[in-house]
């Protein structure tokens, strides 16, 4: 008896200028076919990411008005429905990471694991960090030059075409599953 | 929520019949096997109440059903809820037991009859394994009241009071009776109300009492009888009926909980009971005790709900919901039943309830929850036991179940997500807190919701066209049994769902619905772009269905925005743009078509993907359009984006106007490389600033660039325009502006700039024409982040050039006024007065009018003149500085000139000028703007001469006084004070020999010389016997030369008594000219100039000491025979007033012969002199012979100097005689001396 188990299906970064910076897509398991592929196209995704920037402004415009926090750990963001989940972080740079969880992207042995349900936002957590640090990795390269990618008050930029951060980004989103605390 | 049968899914509150108010009678409304039964009918004779207060009551009564009928959640502080019907005198009541189907033979009398809506009634459409309906629901929501409340006159006329009363108590006693006999527990209440013409005062008599006596009468317990006395006001009677209507609520609940704990106690009994008559049709089929146990949980969970005790509604749905999908009841029913589906449906009632409730009591996670297990327990049915999901029928149920839930939302309008909060989604209600729960157990608002029915009926839809035609097509024969295989559950048959012919399910309409619902959700939730993308899908829809009007008027306003564009979310736009283009095609909107080709022709980075087999040819655009006009399309960059990246940029940064600069149009193609070329018909480009628009034309040429680049240059041509007046209206040029994709066309211009100020590129309007439309794009081209670079033949890539290349600074038109220095030279010469001509052109177009100021610094400043146009101003000399201003020029013509004549008087001294004219003008078209033009000039003033001087003794011929000849030495005491002073003091003569020297660059002409005594003499004249002579014509001296005068002087003194000596200055005056001058004006070049007067100074002389002198000097004699004898004259003065005694000794020589005294002694009185004589005969020729003559003071035993004359000289050993040569021999000897002696005497200031 197998069950499953959620996995990362999307790792997006969103610039400051609400523009797509980097897009990764990763697989998930067919329960009846066992086959991986992901369970939506490109432009699925696109549409996801991008309505997620709503609720980050939503967030952002709460917390202007109760004087919240300024930025950062807004953890789940919205279900898309009952299988996929998006969840955020902001940096105080307005450079947003979102991570689309497929809740039942992987199946496991269900002795194997554990039985518990449902995820919680701390779970997500290690992703962002390790996504914060890919970027923070990708920052301190001087050819890197972060106004390319967001011009201040202008529209759009340059994706990021970093090999390390899309390798990193790779490595994330295979390697996480609920429970991992270091990626 | 459509679709479930009417009542099942109803909010239960108590039901209370009111009955009196009214006077109408209503049907009880049943269903129609019921219709026939025998209905339980209460009567009353007593008329209905009537006045203001009992309409009052009735609409009163109206408003609390409604507000009964709400599925809003409400607190427990509510003190009643309600259902209420109003009813007349006649009290239908449902009948109580089933009659007897007819054809059972009435022999059996232990047939027990059951309620109608009992499966066990063979009249009931549950007989007889239906497991429950919403009739049974209906029964106790609408047809059996808890209270029946009837309303009665309390009549206030004393003399029928009794009368009245009476008949009062017989009604409501026949009433009871009759109730009772009906079987049901429904509690009577009564409410009496006052006449509507009474008064306080005539109901206030005996009242209680009478009430008394009516309850008593009626057996009716304390709490049923109710009296409401006239109010004043509408809400003083609502407040008294709501205390009335709270204890009916009471006694309704007690019904309930009775009813409750009747179907508990049946339920114990643990029997199936048997039915009134065994079925003879069908399955013979009976419900067995799990049944009925899931009908008596079912019922005790409605009664709850009738309680509104939540905890134990939810307790017993639960154990129904587990009944039924347990292993004995849905389990064992047949799919192909239609049973079946009524216990699908019944799972999908009781777990709708289930929600309500968990949403009432907070729990959102719990009933999100709830929901997923739902369908996942019914999905696992439905694999297992019916036709499996794989059908158009369970996406059918799934989006109806999604939908359920959006219903759920609304209708109990759940704290925290109705419209206007802000939340996307609920936090994890209190009892999952603690739990891991997934995301969409956070109750996310409806829009999700909708979103999620939406893609089951687009998954529906895909099923339903898979469907094999043989199954499309209805059954020719309706007894035929139908095919199996389709779930039906709540949906069409597949002949009905999609049939081969005619219309079946409208599925893009009910998507639509679907969506439009979702996306006014995510609008009002300020959640845009999500009510974008389901935009898109919406239009898709429509365009599925072909109405293109809709997907033009969903997707055009995303287009125009254009957010997913600026925000780089590029997959996104192309992903509609197509689809909106397609649509435009359709309903002819050229311009729409046109501005979509045109930025779907951009290929980005990482943007529009190359759609195969599109000829992306702009000029075809239209061809699929049929448009009502010619399109005109305009468009800019903030709406759409080009294919084409456009810079401009300056070559430099600064320019002047009225000169040239020049610029460059870089216009590169981002088109995909299989697009046609654009040729655009012509391009303006608008500039910020103090710079015209230029217009490029497209001009044909048949050269072909093969590079990437293309790079032509052209001179742009001004046009004037009649209103403009001297500027140009815009620039034109023609060039080829054809553009291939991935290529650049870069225009180079020259262009002229006519006025100051800072230019900046602004716009970029590229006109394109095809035959069926024109587009006119306007981009910006001001780009501060991304300067224009510099594109040079034979490189691809621009050069950077700067950082604000888009920007040129035009500086003012400079001053063409010229002001010309006309002097070949700056060098001018002291004592000469100083004549600078200068002249002034005007330059300009037009006339000007001047001013010149002249500033002149230097040490010593001397005055000087400005003349011009026979207008002369002078200055006087100043210190440092000295200025003239506003000196009027008046009004110069274009391109004529005035010469200004500026003279300094002559310097004293070697100095050095600076000059400053400055003309200050203004053209005469433009008097406002003054233009200033500045000429600054160096001069400097040297010395044209430079000399040095000796002072030489000679002898004075004439004797000198003797003291013992008194007229010679005594002044005649008679002078007076007028007669000149007669000099009887010592004279002396002297020579001052003059070496000078020319220092000027030029020749210059000597014209005089004379030598001046500067010093005023007392005591003592000075008269110069003899000037230098100077010829008629003037002595040449050409620089770096040296020149010697002589001049004789006598000097004597007034006074033999004086014995002072005499301070002497002496100056030399040069009068000189410039032989060539710098005046242009004079006609022969070769006029000598002015005549200079400069006069040096020559020296100060100590002359007529009182020290003894000794003075040789020297004269041939010519003896004839080649013989010459030297005669040397020692001449002793003695002009002391001592008496002194001179040895002298002469020394032989080799050199020569001499006779006279050897040795000898002299004595000289005080103011004497005296000369001894020798006789020499040189022995050489042409050479100095050096007589060795000593003459010593014997007193002060001092040797004196022997001071030589003409044609000897002196040195350390002493004195030297010339002896000049015989003729023909030694001519270069003589010129030896002369020179000889130049080196001797000039020592000191040769240079």
């Amino acid at each position: 008896m197998t069950m499953a188990i959620p996995s990362i299906a999307c790792l997006g970064v969103i610039g400051r200028n609400n523009n797509p910076m980097h897009i990764s897509i990763f697989p998930s398991q067919d329960p009846i076919t066992n086959n991986f592929a992901p369970i939506r196209t490109p432009l699925q995704f696109s549409l996801i990411l991008s309505s997620t920037i709503d609720v980050f402004e939503l967030r952002t415009r709460h917390n202007a008005i109760s004087g919240g926090g300024l930025s950062g750990e807004y953890g789940l963001l919205q279900a898309v429905d009952d299988r996929l989940a998006a969840y955020g972080f902001e940096t105080n740079t307005g450079v947003r990471f979102v991570c689309v969880v497929d809740m039942r992207g992987r199946l496991v042995d269900s002795a194997a694991a554990s039985s518990k349900q449902g995820l919680r936002d701390a779970e997500l957590k290690p992703v962002f960090r390790a996504m914060q640090n890919a970027y923070v990795r990708l920052l301190q390269n001087p050819f890197y030059n972060p106004d390319e990618h967001a011009p201040l008050g202008g529209n759009g930029g340059k994706k990021i075409t970093s090999k390390k951060f899309v390798d990193d980004m790779k490595r994330i989103g295979d390697g996480w599953t609920p429970g991992v605390v270091k990626l | 929520m459509d679709g479930y049968p009417l009542g099942s899914l109803d909010h239960n509150v108590p039901y209370l019949l009111v009955s009196g108010l009214t006077t109408s009678n209503s049907e009880l409304p049943l269903q129609e096997n019921l219709k026939y039964e025998r209905k339980i009918l209460l009567k009353s004779k007593l008329p209905a109440a009537e006045g203001a207060d009992a309409k009052a009551l009735a609409k009163y009564f109206q408003l609390v059903d409604e507000q009964g009928k709400s599925w809003a959640a409400v607190g427990s502080k509510t003190p009643y809820r309600f259902r209420i019907k109003s009813v007349g005198r006649t009290i239908p009541l449902p009948p109580r037991q089933a009659r007897l189907p007819e054809r059972t033979e009435t022999l059996e009398s232990h047939h027990i009859l059951h309620s109608p809506f009992s499966p066990l009634s063979s009249v009931s459409s549950l007989y007889p394994d239906g497991l429950i309906d919403a009739q049974w629901v209906k029964k106790h929501q609408e047809l059996v009241p808890s209270v029946l409340l009837c309303f009665y006159t309390l009549t206030t006329d004393p003399t029928t009071t009794t009368l009245r009363d009476n008949e009062l108590k017989n009604d409501i006693g026949e009433l009871k009776a009759i109730l009772a006999k009906s079987g049901y527990k429904t509690r009577l209440a009564v409410a009496l109300i006052a006449e509507p013409d009474s008064t306080a005062s005539s109901l206030a008599t005996g009242l209680q009492d009478r009430l008394e006596n009516i309850r008593r009468g009626a057996t009716l317990d304390p709490k049923s009888l109710f009296y409401i006395p006239p109010q004043d006001s509408d809400s003083e009677l609502r407040g008294v009926v709501d205390s009335v209507l709270t204890t009916l609520y009471g006694s309704a609940v007690e019904y309930y909980r009775d009813l409750a704990r009747h179907s508990r106690k049946k339920r114990s009994r643990g029997i199936a009971p048997p039915p009134t008559v065994p079925p003879t049709t069908g399955t013979s089929r009976t419900l067995s005790i799990p049944d009925w146990n899931l009908r008596y949980d079912f019922k005790s969970g409605v009664f709850a709900e009738f309680r509104q005790e939540y905890d134990a509604a939810v307790r017993f749905y639960e154990q129904a919901y587990g009944t039924l999908l347990g292993q004995d009841v849905l389990d064992v029913i047949p799919s192909w039943s239609p049973r079946w589906n009524e216990a699908r449906l019944l799972s999908d009632v009781i777990s709708i309830r289930c929600l309500r409730v968990h949403f009432w009591m907070g729990m959102t996670s719990l009933a999100v929850k709830r929901w997923q297990a739902h369908r996942d327990n019914i999905r696992d049915f439905v694999d297992r036991r019916g036709h499996g999901t794989a059908n158009y029928g369970w996406q059918a149920w799934e989006a109806r179940w999604a939908m359920v839930m959006a219903d759920l939302i609304e209708r109990i309008q759940i704290p925290g997500l109705t419209n206007p909060s802000p939340s996307v989604f609920l936090p994890p209600d209190r009892s999952m807190m603690a739990e891991r729960i997934s995301p969409w157990e956070h109750l996310h608002h409806r829009g999700y919701w909708y979103r999620i029915a939406a893609r089951h009926l687009d998954f529906r839809r895909r099923l339903a066209h898979s469907i094999p035609d043989d199954d499309r097509v209805p059954p020719e024969d309706p007894t035929v049994k139908e095919k199996f295989g389709y779930d039906t559950y709540l949906c069409p048959k597949p002949y009905e769902e999609h049939p081969l012919r005619g219309h079946g399910v409208n599925h893009s309409q009910l998507i639509i619905d679907c969506l439009i619902k979702a996306q006014t959700q995510f609008q009002s939730r300020n959640q845009t772009r999500t009510a974008a993308e389901i935009s898109i899908e919406c239009a898709k829809e429509m365009a599925s269905t072909g109405s293109w009007q809709d997907v033009l008027s969903a997707l055009r306003p995303l287009w125009e925005e254009s957010s997913f564009r600026s925000g780089g979310w590029v997959n996104i736009a192309e992903d509609f743009a197509w689809l909106l283009r397609r649509a435009a095609v359709d309903e002819g909107e050229g311009d729409l078509v046109v501005a979509i080709d045109w930025e779907l022709m951009h290929k980005t980075n990482s943007g529009y993907t190359q759609r195969p087999n599109w000829h992306y040819d702009l000029s075809k655009s239209l061809e699929e359009t049929t448009c009502s006009s010619k399109p005109e399309v305009r468009i800019s960059d903030d709406q759409v984006e080009a294919p084409i990246v456009a810079g401009w940029a300056f070559m430099g940064k600064e320019s002047r106007a009225g000169e040239t600069c020049v610029a460059q149009l870089s216009l590169k193609s981002e088109a995909f490389s299989n697009a046609a070329p654009l040729t655009f018909k012509s391009l303006k480009i608008e500039f910020d600033g103090a710079l015209k628009p230029i217009v490029l034309e497209h001009l044909p040429s048949e050269e072909k660039s093969e590079g990437k680049v293309s790079l032509n240059a052209l001179t742009l041509e001004e046009v004037f325009d009649a209103e403009s007046g001297d500027l140009p209206t815009m620039l034109r040029g023609h060039t080829d502006l054809t553009l291939a994709p991935g290529n650049t066309l870069v225009v180079e211009m020259v262009i002229a700039l006519r006025e100051a100020g800072e230019v900046t590129s602004s716009t970029l309007q590229l006109n394109y024409s095809a035959e069926s439309f024109d587009l006119s794009y306007t981009m910006d081209l001001g780009d501060l982040r991304n300067p224009a670079g510099w594109y040079t033949k034979g490189h691809n890539a621009p050069r950077y050039i700067r950082a604000e290349s888009h920007m040129l600074h035009v500086q003012p038109r400079p001053p063409k006024l010229e002001i010309k220095y006309l002097n070949s030279s700056s060098q001018y010469y002291v004592s000469e007065p100083i004549k600078l001509r200068v002249q002034l052109v005007n330059g300009e177009d037009e006339s000007v009018s001047a001013k010149l100021d002249a500033h002149l610094f230097g040490k010593v400043v001397p005055a000087f003149t400005l003349k011009a146009n026979g207008e002369e101003q002078k200055v006087e000399s100043a210190e440092e500085e000295a200025r003239l201003t506003e000196f009027p020029i008046g009004d110069l013509a274009s391109s004529s000139s005035l010469d200004v004549i500026l003279t300094i008087d002559p310097a004293e001294e070697p100095t050095s000028y600076d000059l400053h004219l400055r003309a200050s003008y203004h053209l005469d078209s433009d008097a406002a703007t003054p233009i200033t033009q500045m000429l600054p000039l160096q001069l400097t003033v040297v010395n044209a001469f430079e000399s040095n001087y000796d002072l030489n003794p000679r002898l004075h011929p004439d004797p000198w006084p003797s003291l013992f000849d008194c007229d010679t030495i005594s002044s005649s005491p008679d002078i007076s004070e007028d007669t000149p002073t007669p000099f009887k003091g010592l004279s002396q003569s002297w020579c001052l020999m003059c070496h000078f020297a020319s220092f000027a660059l030029h020749d210059l002409k000597i014209v005089g010389m004379e030598l001046k005594v500067l010093s005023n003499l007392k005591n003592a004249r000075c008269e110069i016997v003899k000037q230098a002579e100077t010829p008629s014509n003037g002595i040449l001296v050409a620089p770096k030369t040296m020149h010697e005068a002589r001049f004789d002087l006598v000097t004597q003194k007034v006074s033999l008594d004086d014995r002072h000596p005499v301070p002497l200055e002496l100056g030399f005056v040069i009068q000189w000219q410039r032989q060539v001058t710098d005046d242009g004006d004079d006609d022969d070049d070769g006029a000598a100039g002015p005549i200079n007067t400069t006069t040096m100074y020559a020296g100060n002389y100590l002359v007529l000491g009182s020290e003894p002198r000794v003075l040789a000097s020297a004269s041939e004699i010519d003896m004839g025979k080649a013989m010459r004898l030297l005669l040397l004259d020692i001449t002793i003065e003695n002009p002391s007033n001592h008496f002194l005694t001179f040895g002298l000794n002469v020394e032989p020589s080799d050199e020569f012969a001499f006779s006279g005294a050897k040795q000898t002694t002299v004595h000289l009185l005080p103011l004497s002199r005296k000369a001894l004589t020798y006789r020499l005969l040189p022995l050489v020729r042409g050479d100095f012979i050096r007589p060795g003559i000593l003459v010593r003071d014997k007193y002060f035993q001092k040797t004196l100097r022997i001071i030589p004359t003409e044609g000897m000289k002196i040195d350390k050993e002493g004195l030297l005689i010339w002896i000049t040569p015989m003729e023909g021999e030694g001519e270069e000897g003589k010129e030896a001396v002369e020179v000889e002696d130049d080196d001797d005497k000039s020592g000191d200031s040769e240079e």
